[in-house]
């Protein structure tokens, strides 16, 4: 019973003290740890990629007029990375803040906004002046030829007109 | 006279003042055994300052209630005059041994009362626990002192002290002394024997309804009455060294209560909480211990 | 046992054809009459010895116009389950409760009873279990016609509906809120002086209702995170074990590599959560210098999955159809570094506390369970294995890479706190072998299925063993998402054991008694730490607080 005890108190001897000086000195992240997500506005092209697979459902794509905002309420994140996984343009990553303690929920948001592109038939906003571009880009060189093809800047509505007319249909009975 | 009154201060001061720094040495030999940085040696006086700052809520009990706090501490620092901390009790005189020890129980008796006109169940457990302990453990401490009391053939504290030093240790004094230093734990409310309070079965006990300064007052009590069980422990059957001069007595004994405490503390962290059968069961055996004791005391042994 | 010898031995017992059968995987699907089902669940659970896993209770009236119950049952030896699938009328949604025959089956008819609405005839113990106590009556929230997002009106008073304490006996309450209970639940002991008398439960506090809003708003991969939220300390086993279950519903095979890396996680998992356990345990009992140096060695533990994974506790590694990040070569000298040293530390704080008495003295013959009742309550995992009933999901319904590894499982027939205690000690050695095995033996290849569709209509049971016991997961599958989802955490069984372990002891040993069965309340209800957006946030100011506190304390029993 006595080694028992001696036992039990002189482990400490071996171990010493572990614990660490927090919050005076910081304590360093491994590799590819997963803290705040951070989104490089610069490059969102405003896919909403990253909306849709989102478990807690924090992200949210708000299209008004010919702005569209990619609103992220972090303070549900869950940190998983599905959003930094998916995302095409590498704009999303999770970084290594994990101090995220606020008194102002306010803190824990982050709003992108983009410019919306007009459709080049209707004039009506539909999709992101940067997610036409980057497309644009991807399809050029191949198939497509030098120039982004044509109806990269029609919107869906209007592509399906085009293409019920061109198939010799009526047109589309929704579309004024 | 004068002297007396010096060293009544001098014992208020230590018991009062200095009992709070015992608790921070206690902690940081915790958190060395624990492995990890611990609170600063005076945190336990950060502790009660925080207490006594808050708010003081009336709380669920009545009259009883609001003064076994001020009793407790009270009780205490009287006890503190009887007792000798290296230098001689400043108020003792013929038969200050049965008052130490009447004045001794009494804090328990007001952590108890005041547990019971709260009327939480976790308290009336917390305090029927005391009642239990206190039963078993006083009076293995008045029969130690009563033995010890035989062999100096006086009951004042004073001469008890002074029979070991010039006489040395007898065999019924290193059994006394031993049942003593084994019941300390519980005297102490320390693990294995925190069994009145046990946070982790009934929240604090009779401490639960507490809260803010008269919490604090209780916690404060505990810390003075280690002093002076550890100090009364050291007198009776560890007096060495004496050299009569009265600042170096009282600080070896000082130094005496930290090693003490050293030891009482590294016994606490090296066992869990016993059940209150199996401590009543332990200290059925420290009292059989401690009448043996008192049996070679009076064959004059 | 085979499928085709259960089948002869049901048919036989029935003396008729049964009506409906099919399979999935290994599991054998009955579909029997109503009157048939408590003569065959009583003959499955004694006569042939089958553990009762849990129910399930689904709304299918959109297809079929009924609700369904299934009860599961698995033989354990014979890696093989069987689901005895009953259609329920919702005109009179009655069922004769098998509580009587298996007591082991008491809450999960309840929770049919709460969430579907299918009442358990002759259930000995009524009472709601799930749904709070101003929820309104006859409204269930799994019925695929309530709305995931509807809020019920509030309820001005209402309070759990408690057993009577016996004459004579005061009432100790433990919980709701309790320093050694980390999450909400509550025990009400009777007891004589120090002695428990008898003991009623109270929980669910923490139910969110995660099932709902699986089969109403996510998606099959939104929800293996949500898996690994419904706990803190065995999330990866949640999501794995969801995973699995919709694997074995679509039939995706797994890659190989993405086994192994699943295997290396849940026993990492299993050793930080058992060494959690040690330290939480000594806390308990006022013994803090376990609870330190066994949470010391724990972090090591957390640290290296922060490495692997990203994260020190929840992974956030599988997807259906594999894992999403790889374990590296420039890792694994580092993971065995670890393990050597965790397993170094854990001998020295082992052979340490073996031989203390003061410690045996609080922990042997301390909450005693037979292996009898361990049996009947159908209990699983480590509190099972330490009454003498020998089951592991790893070894009896291998999963992941657990075939190719050897192990033992450790069994003891004491049946008291110290045998769960020694059960755990041992397992953490497997666990670090098993890791080392898997290391030396990790495929390559990728670690993604290719294909992950999931076709509708299909079931899938999947069961993995966490540190606490079995864990089981169910899904019925549907479009983009599962029509249902069934967890079963490996607390729900081991709690209703619980009045039986307290029987004779005293109030001092509950608190250790309770967490000798490692409880995780949250797995057991299945919280969500996330709530759905309400769209109103409301902030309480400090006076507030304070105000609502004092009327509690003012009103509250505390005289009583």
């Amino acid at each position: 019973m006595f080694i028992s005890k001696w036992k039990e108190a002189l482990i400490c001897l071996k171990a010493g003290r572990v614990t660490l000086p927090y919050p005076f000195v910081p304590r360093p992240t491994a590799e590819g740890f997963r803290g705040q997500p951070e989104v490089d506005g610069r490059r969102c092209i405003g896919c909403g990629e990253c909306a849709t697979v989102c478990p807690p459902r924090l992200i949210t794509l708000v299209d008004d007029g010919d702005s569209r905002a990619l609103k992220v309420d972090y303070s549900r994140c869950t940190y998983c990375a599905r959003c930094a996984d998916v995302c095409p343009e590498k704009a999303i990553r999770l970084g290594n803040n994990y101090e995220l303690a606020t008194s102002q929920k306010e803190d824990l948001t982050m709003t992108v906004n983009l410019k919306m592109a007009n459709c080049s038939l209707c004039g009506k906003p539909f999709a992101p002046e940067r997610l036409l571009r980057k497309t644009g880009e991807k399809l050029t060189g191949g198939e497509f030829g030098q120039e982004a093809p044509e109806w990269l800047s029609w919107c869906p509505e209007c592509r399906k007109t085009k293409q019920a007319k061109a198939l010799g249909g009526v047109e589309a009975k929704d579309h004024v | 006279m004068l002297k007396l009154i010096f060293i009544a201060v001098i014992n208020l001061a230590v018991t009062l003042a200095l009992a709070p720094l015992l608790d921070g040495f206690m902690r940081r030999i915790k958190a060395v055994v624990h492995s990890r940085q611990g609170p600063p040696l005076l945190q336990t006086y950060y502790d009660l300052f925080k207490l006594f700052g808050k708010e003081d809520m009336e709380g669920a009990g009545g009259v009883i209630f609001r003064l076994a706090p001020v009793v407790c501490l009270g009780s205490v620092l009287l006890a503190a005059l009887f007792t000798p901390m290296g230098g001689p009790a400043p108020l003792g005189f013929g038969g200050d041994l049965f008052l130490l020890v009447y004045l001794l129980s009494i804090p328990g008796i007001a952590i108890m009362l005041g547990a019971m006109s709260c009327g939480s169940p976790y308290a009336m457990l917390g305090a029927s626990r005391e009642m239990m302990l206190v039963l078993t453990v006083e009076p293995i401490l008045l029969i130690t002192l009563f033995t010890a009391g035989i062999k100096a053939d006086s009951l004042v504290l004073a001469d008890l002290s002074g029979w070991t030093l010039t006489h040395g240790w007898s065999i019924s004094a290193v059994i006394a002394g031993l049942a003593l230093f084994l019941s300390l734990q519980s005297e102490l409310a320390k693990l294995p024997f925190d069994i009145a309070e046990a946070e982790t079965e009934i929240m604090e006990g009779p401490f639960v309804e507490y809260s803010g300064p008269k919490l604090a007052l209780f916690k404060w009590a505990l810390y003075a009455k280690m002093v002076i069980y550890i100090s009364l422990f050291l007198e009776v059957f560890l007096p060495w060294p004496k050299t009569g001069i009265l600042a170096a007595d009282l600080l070896s004994n000082l130094v005496k209560v930290f090693i003490v405490i050293g030891l009482v503390e590294l016994i606490e962290l090296v066992n869990p909480r016993l059940r209150i059968d199996q401590a009543l069961n332990y200290f059925k055996g420290v009292a059989v211990l401690a009448l043996v004791g008192l049996a070679f005391a009076l064959m004059g042994l | 046992m085979t499928r085709e010898e259960l089948t002869r031995k049901l048919t036989e017992h029935l003396g008729k054809a049964l009506p409906a059968m099919s399979t999935a995987g290994n599991m054998l699907l009955v579909k029997i009459k109503a009157e048939d089902l408590p003569t065959l669940a009583g003959y499955v659970f004694n006569q042939l010895g089958a553990r009762l896993i849990t129910t399930v209770g689904t709304d299918r009236t959109p297809l079929t116009g009924n609700y369904e119950v299934s009860y599961l049952f698995s033989f354990d030896r014979a890696d093989l389950f069987l689901s005895l699938k009953v259609e329920i009328d919702p005109a009179n949604p009655v069922i004769e409760s098998v509580t009587p025959v298996i007591p082991g089956a008491d809450w999960a008819e309840r929770e049919v009873r709460d969430l579907i609405g299918v009442v358990p005839k002759n259930h000995p113990d009524p009472r709601r279990l799930v749904l709070a106590d101003d929820w309104p009556e006859e409204l269930y929230p799994l019925r695929k016609d309530f709305p995931y997002d509807y809020k019920p009106p509030q309820a001005t008073v209402a309070g759990p509906r408690m057993k009577k304490a016996p004459e004579q006996a005061t009432v100790m309450t433990v919980g709701p809120f309790f320093p050694t209970l980390e999450e909400p639940a509550y025990f009400r002991l009777f007891v004589e002086g120090e002695r428990i008398v008898g003991s009623d439960y109270r929980g669910f506090y923490s139910h969110r209702g995660i099932e709902k809003l699986a089969d109403t708003v996510l998606d099959y991969n939104k929800i293996t995170f949500l898996a690994e939220r419904i706990c803190g300390i065995c999330g990866f086993v949640h999501s794995c074990c969801y995973c699995q279950a919709v694997e074995a519903a679509a039939e995706i095979e797994v890659p190989a590599r993405a086994k192994y890396i699943r295997t290396i996680m849940l026993e990492l998992e299993r050793l930080h959560s058992h060494l959690l356990w040690l330290g939480l345990a000594g806390h308990i009992i006022g013994f803090d210098t376990v609870l330190m140096q066994s949470w010391r060695i724990r972090e090591q533990l957390m640290w290296l999955t922060e490495q692997i994974t990203g994260n020190r506790k929840t992974y956030g590694m599988n997807l259906v159809g594999g894992v999403r990040r790889d374990i590296p070569e420039k890792l694994q000298p580092k993971i065995k570094e670890v393990l050597a040293k965790v397993e170094s530390e854990s001998r020295q704080v082992v052979e340490a506390i073996a031989g203390d008495t003061t410690l045996l003295m609080r922990l042997q013959n301390v909450g005693y369970l037979s292996a009898a009742d361990a049996r009947s309550f159908c209990v699983v995992g480590p509190t099972a294995r330490a009454s003498g009933v020998d089951i592991d999901s790893r070894r009896d319904h291998p999963y992941a890479a657990y075939p190719d590894l050897q192990f033992t499982v450790p069994v003891y027939n004491e049946g008291d706190t110290w045998a769960r205690t020694l059960v755990r000690l041992d397992e953490l050695f497997v666990s670090i072998d098993l890791v080392r095995q898997a290391l030396g033996r990790l495929p390559g290849g990728p670690i993604m299925a290719e294909n992950t569709e999931v076709p509708p209509e299909r079931e899938g049971l999947a069961v993995v063993e966490a540190p606490r016991g079995e864990c089981c997961h169910y899904v019925l599958t549907g479009t983009d998402r599962p029509e249902r989802w069934r967890v079963r955490a490996s607390t729900y069984p081991q709690l209703q054991a619980a009045p039986s372990m307290f029987a004779n002891q005293t109030v001092a040993d509950a608190p250790i008694i309770i967490g000798s069965i490692d409880p995780c309340f949250s797995c057991t209800e299945r919280m969500e730490t996330v709530d759905v957006e309400s769209g109103k946030l409301r902030v309480y100011t400090r006076e507030e607080l304070l105000k609502a506190g004092r009327a509690g304390c003012k009103g509250g029993d505390s005289r009583a």
